[in-house]
């Protein structure tokens, strides 16, 4: 880049190598609201510039909060295991502008089709399952020795 | 010995709760034996709802309204703390919703004012502000001033000309003559259009008093507190050792205008108690989403004066805004259209309060609406910018219980912001506005018909 003089265009790009995780909100949010997981060293005007000059997205408020992850669960060693923390960013977007977290996993409609491959595919692995099984006779016990 | 003590204090603590005020059930005259009602402590749904009942037949009962007002904000909880000078986004549309309010933009028509025969000075100014509401509630905004009234509207007849030189007195010997040090770090506002306010209503109020025998009566506070508690709402107790209790959702307002004006009688009523002009917004969101924020501290009411001040209602009040919300702020971050939403929810909130203050001090509560509708009015501005608002309150009643059949709404009339002059320099005020004036002085002498 050319050497920047003060008064000069901006013509350097610094890309952050931190990331925003846009999140399903868990109580319902307004709807100019968008919640995102951020980066706990980001701050509120460092998620207002991240998303107007990479995404150009309108932010009129931005309001942050840390999230204490829980430090009560234990594992195999009765060791207290602590869930990360994370800061969470809500962002009102500006110029009228809404936004509903998507329904990633919507109910497929039932046509007779695939409802017909769905029965088929199911016996095909019951009956996958089944030969694997062996002998139901032996009562569970494998068929690699003996009689 | 400690057992006994600690006996008493207990039961001084909960001394409300004794049988002695609820066995005063009244006995029907044909029956021998006392009334079947529910138990006062178990802990049961008609139990509650009979210590409910026992404490509104308490406050209705009071023997003073200081008595029912400490009655009314007894029980200390978290609730929200509602700022009418806020620079949320969309604070308006929230506000409204909390306090029952349809906003009507442009100002109520005028009532037929006395025949002043000789034609006012400048005949383009004809009725600045008022509008003439339209029957489906859309009004027009007050910038047409060219709205023809039926009844042929003049102006007061005030010398336009000596108000005009009082007020430009006011702002040159702030802005210019007097020697100010520069102002501190974020007091801009007190340093000039603060003094400046003050100084204008103050002249205006006095040059207007013999015109108006309310001006003349009425009370001029300096940097009074205005502040009022309700509840509106329900919502169910998210974490504490109350968890899972459903319980009203509670306000407070604690304002502070610059300057208000009371007065002993009660301003008229601009449209009747049952008028219905618009629809109120509905939030289906928690309040904290505004960003609200929860506190627990004293419920008040307050009008700006104990309540056996004579000067029991409420004229007109003025606000100023602070730095934080300077226009200029604003424009910087590209947030143009947020400078009106600064000024309606300033009015709505602020006037809500006073006006619903008033009618406590009058003995209406949420259990006992209003009989009349409280009229009272404001002007906000940020020095140069002015916008006026009236406000009728026509319910208080905004309880779970009490709104479900409850079809009146309180209602805003506003305007948008103007400047009042251009620029001042070199000893003379440039560009300045004869409407925002007249508004102004049309505002200050509003009084009932019978003065």
């Amino acid at each position: 880049y050319p050497l920047f003089q003060p008064g000069g265009p901006q013509l350097r790009i610094f890309r952050p190598d931190f990331y925003m995780v846009l999140v399903r909100p868990g109580v319902p949010q307004p709807e100019d609201t968008a919640q995102f997981r951020v980066s706990m060293e980001m701050t509120k005007l460092d998620i207002r510039n991240y998303l107007e000059k990479i995404y150009k997205v309108p932010v009129v408020a931005v309001r942050t909060r840390i999230q204490h992850g829980a430090h009560n669960r234990r594992n195999h060693k009765n060791q207290r295991i602590k869930k990360p923390d994370y800061k969470v960013a809500y962002v009102q977007l500006g110029q009228g502008q809404t936004f509903q977290f998507p329904n990633l996993f919507p109910e497929k409609e039932q046509t007779p089709e695939t409802r017909s491959f769905d029965e088929f595919r199911k016996k095909y692995f019951e009956k996958e399952l089944q030969r694997q099984r062996g002998d139901p006779r032996r009562g569970g016990v494998p068929d690699w020795f003996g009689l | 010995m400690a057992a006994p003590r600690g006996w008493r204090l207990a039961r001084q603590g909960r001394c409300w709760l004794s049988q002695a005020e609820f066995s005063a059930a009244p006995t029907p005259p044909d029956s021998l034996y006392p009334p079947i009602v529910a138990s006062a402590t178990a802990k049961s749904k008609a139990a509650k709802r009979r210590r409910l009942e026992h404490f509104y037949q308490r406050v209705h009962e009071a023997a003073s309204i200081e008595e029912k007002l400490r009655l009314y904000g007894l029980l200390q909880r978290p609730k929200y703390m509602v700022y009418p000078q806020t620079f949320a986004i969309n604070a308006d549309r929230w506000y409204q919703s909390f306090t029952k309010t349809v906003f009507v933009p442009g100002l109520p028509p005028r009532a037929a004012p006395e025949p002043a025969g000789a034609a006012e000075p400048g005949g383009a100014v004809t009725g600045p502000g008022p509008a003439v509401p339209e029957p489906a509630g859309a009004a027009e905004p007050a910038g047409a001033a060219v709205a023809p009234q039926p009844a042929a509207e003049a102006a007061p007849d005030v010398d336009l000309d000596e108000l005009r030189s009082l007020a430009c007195d006011a702002l040159l010997q702030e802005s210019f003559y007097q020697n100010k040090k520069r102002p501190f770090l974020y007091r801009d506002q007190d340093h000039t259009p603060g003094p400046f306010l003050t100084q204008l209503v103050s002249l205006l109020a006095a040059s207007l008093c013999r015109r108006n025998p309310l001006l003349a009566a009425s009370s001029l506070d300096l940097n009074p507190e205005v502040n009022y508690y309700w509840h509106h709402g329900e919502e169910v107790i998210a974490h504490g050792h109350r968890k899972g209790r459903v319980d009203p959702v509670r306000f407070q307002i604690d304002d502070h205008p610059r300057l208000q004006i009371r007065v002993p009688k009660q301003l008229p009523e601009i449209v009747p108690l049952e008028a219905d002009l618009g629809n109120v917004p509905v939030i289906d969101h928690k309040p904290s989403k505004l960003p609200l924020f929860k506190k627990q501290y004293e419920n008040k009411v307050f009008i700006g004066s104990k309540v056996a001040d004579p000067c029991c209602y409420g004229h007109t009040q003025f606000h100023l805004f602070p730095d934080k919300l300077k226009r200029q702020r604003f424009l910087n971050v590209n947030l143009e259209d947020q400078i009106e939403v600064t000024y309606r929810a300033n009015g709505i909130a602020s006037l809500f309060a006073w006006t619903a203050a008033q009618a406590m001090y009058q003995g209406f509560w949420s259990e006992a609406d209003v009989t009349r509708p409280f009229v009272s009015q404001a002007v906000v501005t940020d020095g140069k910018y002015f916008a006026f608002f009236c406000y009728q309150l026509n319910t208080l009643a905004l309880t779970v219980e009490t709104i479900r059949n409850n079809p009146r709404k309180n209602i805003c009339w506003g305007t948008e912001s103007k400047p009042l002059y251009d620029v001042v320099e070199d000893g003379d005020v440039k560009g300045f506005n004869d409407e925002i004036l007249l508004q102004l002085v049309q505002f200050l002498l509003n009084r009932p018909k019978e003065l």
